[in-house]
Formats: C-alpha cells, structure tokens, sequence
C-alpha cells in the first residue's frame, strides 16, 4: 500500500475518531441530560471532526495542485548547483573561443540595424503601387530583405557554435559515471541547453522517475530521475508529518473547547455557510475570469487593429500571411457583415419566432382544455430539449434544399442551399418554445380578478384577451423576447451548418452569410498559432457577443422584475 | 318602504352545484330596485356564490351548475339562450380586491362604454368618463391626471375607480363583493358613503362580512348559513327581532 493511500486512511480514521471523542465528550459534560447542553451531540462531534479533518485536507490538496510542480523545482536547483563547476568551466571556454566571440560581435552588430531594416520594407512595399520605377524599389527592398534574412543566420551559426561546445564539454564529462558526476552533467544540460531541449529534458527525467515511457532513456537522464523520486520521497515524509501534526493539533485543540456551554451548532452552522459562499464565489469568480480574459485578449487584438476598423469596417477575411513578404499578408478585419449577418438571422428567427410562440401560449393559457394543454405544453417543451446539432442539420438537409426549390420554381436565380432563410427559419422553431413557454407562465400570472373584472363588464374572452390580459402581460412577454433575441444571437451549431461561411454583406435572405459565432469557430477550430491576429480576433468578436447578449439579459431581467414587482 | 319600491329581482328555488358539492340549496328571494340589500353569513356559506349567480359569473368556472329560476324585470337571466355578455352590462359587479386594469384612470372608466359602443365621439366618452368618476367620487382626486395608470392610486382610491367603471356603463343592478374587506376605516366609510348615494338610481346587492356595514347602508338583509338562506327581512327587523335561532346566534357572535 502507497505512504498517500496510509496517509489518507489514518486522516479518516482521526476524523472518525473526532466525531466519536467530540460526541461522548459533550454526553459527559451533559450528565445524563441532553438538554444541559448548549446544542444535541451530534454537533460536538461534528466540530471535532471538522477541526481534524479540514485544515489536513487543505495541505494535501494544495500538495495534490502544487506538489508535483514544487518537487520539480526543487530537483532542477539542485542539479543546477551540482553543475556550477561546469557552468563556469564552460563560460570560460565560450569567452576564450575565438570564433564564438567574432559571431556574437558580427550579430549585436546587425541586430542593431534590424528594426530600421524592417521598417524600410514595410514602407518599400507599400510605396511600391504608386512608384514610377517599381523595379528599383523592388531592388531595394530585396536588398533589405537579405540583410535581415543575413541576421537570421549569423544568429543560428552563433547558436550552433555555443552547443557545439557544450556537447563537447559533455563528451568529455561522459567518461565519469559517478551519480554525483552524472547529476552535475544533467544539470548543466538543463543549463546550457536551449529552452525546448531543457524541457524535453525535464519531462523525460519527469516521465522515468513515475515509471512511465519517455522519449529517450540515457545514464544522465536516469540519475537526475533518481535525484527527483528521492526528492518526492522526502517531500511526502514530511507532507505525512505535517498532515497528522495538523490532524492531531486541531483534533486536542477542539476537544478541549467542548463543554455544556460550548455553541457547537453555531460553529457547525457558520462552516457550512462558509462552505455554501464558496461554492457560489467559484461561480462568480468563473465568470469574471472568463470576461477577464476576453477582456485581455480583446485588448492585444486592438492593440494590432484599430477599434474604429473593427466595428465599422466592411470587409472581413482574416487571413493572416506566415512570411513578411506574402501575398495578402495584412487581413481584413471589419466586423459590420458579421454583424448585419447575426441580425439577419436573429431577425428572421423572430418574426417566425415571437407571433407564432406568442399565439401558442395564448392558446395554451386562456383557450385550450386541460386534456389539451396536457399533451401540448411537455410538447413544446421537448422541441426546447432537441439538440441544436440535430436542427442544424434538419436546416441543411431538409429546410436548405426546399427553399432552393421553392425559389428556383419561383424563377430566382442562384438560391443556394446555405441560406440566411433557411436558418433564421429553423432557429426560429427552436426559439418558439422559448417564448411559448416563458409567455405562458407571465400569461397564468395574469391575477384571475382582472379577468373576473374584465368579463363582469360585459367584455368576451377574445376583448378580454386584447385589452387587460396582454397589457398586463405586457412586460414579462418583452422580457421573454429579449432572452429569446440574446439566445438566437449566440445561437452558433444552426448557423455554422445551414447559414455557411462567406461574409456577404447583404439584406437578401437568399444569400449565405455568416455570423459572429460561426466566425468564432472558425477561427479557432482547426491548426491555429495562437499569438496571431486571426486568433485573437476571435476573441475580440467573444466579447462583443458577450456585450449584446448581456445588455439584452440586463434589459430582459429589469424588464421581468418591474413586472413582478407590480403584482406579487 | 320595501312595499313602494317595485321588485327588480324575483329569485325562485335556485340551486347551485360546484362539482358533486351543493353550495345553495333552494334560495327564494325577492330584491327591490332602488335600495341596498345585502347579504350576510359566516363564510363559505354561499352569498358570494349567489351574488355570482346574477350576473352569470358562474358561467367562467367549468364544474359550477345552477339550476332554479332568476327573473330581472320579467326576463329569465338563468337561462342559457341569453347571453351573458349582454347581462352583465346591465348587472355590474365591484369586487373584493381592487382590480384596475393595467391602463389610465381614463381608460379604465372608458373601458365598458368601449367594449358596448355606448359613445360614438370622443366627446361623449370624455362625458360618461367624466360623469361616472363623479357619481364615485373620485372626479376631485383625479381630474388631473386621468393619463396617470390605474394601479398609481390608493387602495380606497382604486375600489371608487373600479365603482366609476361599473356604471360607466349605466347597469341597473350592481353587485359588490365585500367590497371594502381590503380597505382601512377611513376609505370604507367612504365607500359606504358612496353606496347610499347611489342607491337612489341602483339597484345594488352588497356581500359583507361586517354586521355594521350592513346595519348602515343596506335596507334589507339576508343571512346565509351552510348553502341557506335562512331569514330575509328589512334591516332592522333582522338585526333587532329575527326570527330564526341562526340568525340570532349569528348576529350576537356566537358562531361565525
């Protein structure tokens, strides 16, 4: 059995033991009558098990998040100053090695030059189109060009000279097989090596040391991996005496507060409304992480493309060149398309949405039998339980093609089946429960004496209706369409399948547009550098989507409560 | 008095069935046009139900069945062939909770005499508005600020306008179901006040849970127990000799 699995045992045992001690302890002190205590036993108990237990299982959770992590560390200073002796003998050789030095004076030489050198062939280019000799431009700039490209390689051959001597140095370091010599030479390759090489290292030595397959297995690797378990080995010895000193120390210090006048329940209560808060910051604090990192990225994003072109420009393709000198280098990153495309759609989506779903729950609440309304209401509501995936590719599959026939048939040319119609109607019928439901709930609302009043003057049910049950449901339905437009607007599996993918910008539902969601997967789906533009524009159109969708909760919900307020 | 008074409604052996439950048995009962009657009992003994028997409020819950005769000025209300549409523009019903609707003061008023077409201009309607809230009373407190909504007034405020829309529509019965249970001393008396102005011109059947109320403003009274009624007489008669254990025991606070 493992020293965690033992750890955790006796951790359980003392917990178990607490509540026992905690609650014969206030048994005593209550001689023989339960009610001479401030609270019942069982809370004694409990208090006693929460002080051994709670703070122990804080420490090996934070050893369980930052354990592993922490031993690494460890490891690596002291392979590190094992290998100073090394480290030095090789920072001698580097300043005594004669071509190292000429490389290192040749690259600080041109580095210095390079941002000019950049410059000049951004401003070359862009000159290029008007220039009455383009030809010398071109010239001058492919002459620029190759002085940063000569920087690049001066800059691989003095990396090249640099590890050549350090393999040297290993070489010859080789032939001592000592552990001590061995831990020193891995500390010197997590020293010298270049960044990639050093955490391959460290994963390897990592991966040997939990017994699991790494990609390479030398002599050096294993000794630094021996270094490691021994490290973790001590680790846990004292993580063990820590965790069973805390067991044990709130364990005394918690029996000894026990007494008839001890409020234990009190105690109790106030942890477990600690506990309750916390579960609801991490909802919170998840929130604001995630507008916070929106919020970060959006700002790099901006930082590279102006907000003014972001927002009012025309044209969208983010599509970023890999090299400085290619084709289309530069994308184009205006999002009003997408914009004008997600409230197309949205729009389409609500006019099939709200008098269809607003009719229904007018049906259901004021004219429909029980028998009815029975069958209806779970009905709508399983259409609210379809995955949107399924009635995306219903879209494309069924509604796509049949607004291509029914156009065609009516002589418009070119009806593709990848159509803002075709979404906005199947998003539609998604949104309808939505609505029916939510309206219907604000319709039964409805207080029972303003109908009463209604039909005792004389009115019917249809005048009724019109006249004093929708104004007063008046509120809560607007407040049901608002949830259902922020809905339909980060609506994304629909769109992504039925609207396609070209950023038109056109009012024609005919035509295929493409929203700020679709664009969002796009984006990021797929092979993606992570630091470039078209990546963090997705992050820019996130929190533009996160924007309306938040102003139109705010405005639905101060809407809702204004309602409540009246009536309740 | 009653003998001078002709009687608007004439009221033969009406039962009422909510479901397989029997909420009135037999009620024989004649109203005079032109006073005030009212209904009196412990609750749950049937007077909100018979109240809604006379403008066919029953008619709104599926289960209610009601059986017997209900003559206003010789025509049979309790009959299915008149439609209840038509009825309850002459009988109007104030209830126990104000029930604004969620519009102006205006358009609450105005709301009756729209629905029945009772105005062809905009001027008359702004003159049976107008008329309306001062046979309630309200004229004074809101002839400023008639676009204001209904529900902005105060509770008294709001039973007076509810009034006001009921004879917006000039009926000729109005029922009133414990219309001032939901109010404070001041607004009630107000009310009452209300009521015997207006008694001259109606015919109105109040619903009340206080002996006093009905001591004051009614002319005759009824007493329900248990889905009967069991003694129907003038005021005065019922509160000071009645003829019935019930009533007496009822009357002194010994039940209900």
């Amino acid at each position: 059995m493992s020293i965690n699995a033992i750890l955790a045992l006796t951790l359980l045992v003392l917990i178990a033991g607490g509540f026992y001690v905690g609650r014969s302890r206030a048994m005593t002190a209550s001689r023989g009558q339960i009610a001479n205590l401030h609270s019942l036993p069982n809370y004694y108990g409990y208090f006693v098990a929460t002080w051994t237990g709670l703070p122990a299982i804080i420490v090996l959770l934070m050893n369980a998040f930052f354990g592993q992590q922490l031993a690494d560390r460890l490891t690596t200073a002291q392979l590190t100053s094992a290998a100073r002796d090394m480290v030095s003998a090789y920072t001698v050789q580097l300043e005594d090695d004669a071509s190292y030095q000429a490389l290192l004076a040749a690259a600080a030489q041109q580095r210095s030059v390079a941002d000019q050198l950049r410059s000049d062939i951004n401003t070359l280019r862009r000159a290029r189109g008007e220039a009455r000799d383009p030809a010398r431009l071109d010239m001058l700039r492919q002459d620029r060009l190759d002085r940063v490209n000569l920087l690049t390689a001066t800059e691989t051959s003095l990396e090249n000279r640099r590890q050549q001597i350090a393999s040297e140095l290993l070489a010859t370091a080789d032939a001592e097989t000592s552990d001590t010599a061995r831990q020193s030479q891995a500390g010197f390759i997590l020293a010298t090596a270049s960044a990639s090489e050093a955490e391959l290292f460290a994963t390897d030595m990592r991966r040997i040391a939990d017994g699991d397959l790494p990609s390479r297995d030398t002599p050096v690797l294993h000794s630094a991996a021996q270094l490691l378990v021994q490290t973790e080995n001590g680790m846990m010895r004292i993580l063990s005496v820590i965790v069973l000193a805390l067991a044990l120390g709130g364990f005394l210090m918690a029996r000894q507060n026990v007494g008839s006048e001890f409020r234990a329940r009190n105690n109790v209560e106030y942890l477990i409304n600690t506990g309750l808060f916390l579960c609801s910051v991490i909802a919170i604090l998840t929130t604001v992480g995630i507008v916070a990192s929106l919020m970060f990225e959006s700002v790099r994003f901006f930082s590279e493309v102006p907000l003014q072109e972001f927002l009012l420009g025309l044209q969208w393709s983010p599509q970023i060149a890999i090299r400085a000198d290619q084709v289309g280098q530069s994308g184009a990153f205006g999002a009003v398309p997408l914009f004008a495309g997600t409230a197309l759609i949205t729009l389409i989506a609500m006019v099939v949405a709200i008098p269809i779903g607003l009719f229904a729950a007018i049906y259901l609440s004021e004219y429909a039998g029980p028998r009815f309304r029975q069958i209806a209401k779970p009905a709508l509501e399983i259409l609210a339980g379809i995955p949107t995936v399924v009635y995306g590719f219903f879209a494309l599959l069924t509604v796509g093609p049949f607004i291509r026939g029914l156009f065609g048939a009516l002589g418009f040319e070119d009806v593709v089946t990848q159509s803002a119609l075709s979404a906005g109607l199947v998003m539609g019928v998604m949104i309808i429960p939505f609505i029916s439901s939510l309206s219907d709930d604000v319709i039964n609302s409805v207080p029972q004496s303003l109908r009463d009043g209604s039909y005792a003057m004389g009115a019917t049910q249809s005048e009724t209706i019109r006249q004093v049950v929708l104004p007063a449901a008046l509120p809560g339905i607007v407040g049901a369409v608002l949830l259902a437009v922020s809905r339909a607007v980060g609506e994304t599996m629909i769109v992504v399948m039925a609207a396609g993918q070209g950023a038109n910008l056109t009012a024609n539902p005919l035509e295929a547009v493409t929203t700020i969601t679709v664009q969002i997967v796009m984006l990021l789906t797929g092979d993606q550098e992570f630091n470039s533009v078209k990546t963090l524009s997705a992050f820019a159109l996130g929190l533009v989507l996160f924007i309306i969708t938040l102003i139109m909760n705010i405005i639905a919900l101060r809407v809702v409560q204004k309602y409540r307020e009246k009536y309740d | 008095m009653s003998s001078i008074t002709k009687t608007k409604l004439k009221v033969r052996d009406v039962n009422v069935f909510y479901g397989e439950k029997q909420a009135l048995k037999n009620v024989n009962i004649d109203i005079a046009d032109g006073s005030v009657t009212s209904f009196i009992g412990p609750s749950g003994c049937g007077k909100s139900t018979f109240l809604r028997c006379l403008n066919r409020m029953n008619d709104t819950i599926d289960e209610a069945r009601v059986t017997g005769s209900i003559i206003m000025d010789e025509e049979e209300i309790n009959d299915r062939r008149l439609d209840p549409v038509v009825l309850r523009a002459r009988v109007g019903m104030v209830f126990q909770k104000p029930n604004p609707f969620p519009k102006s003061i205006f358009d609450n008023v105005a709301y009756g005499p729209r629905i029945h077409g009772l105005a062809s201009t905009r001027e008359e309607l702004e003159e049976i508005v107008e008329n309306s809230l001062v046979k309630a009373g309200l004229w004074n407190e809101v002839s400023d600020r008639l676009d204001d909504p209904g529900t902005s007034l105060s509770g008294g405020q709001q039973q007076r306008l509810v009034i006001a829309r009921a004879i917006a529509v000039n009926p000729e019965v109005i029922l009133m179901d414990e219309p001032c249970s939901a109010l404070d001393p001041i607004a009630t008396a107000r009310i009452e006040e209300l009521i015997d102005e207006l008694r001259e011109n109606y015919c109105i059947i109040i619903v009340t849970h206080s002996m006093q109320q009905a001591a004051r403003v009614s002319q005759q009274t009824a007493f329900f127990h248990l889905g009967e009624l069991v003694e129907v007489g003038p005021t005065e008669t019922i509160f000071t000799n009645p003829r019935d254990q019930r009533t007496q025991d009822y009357i002194m606070g010994r039940f209900g």
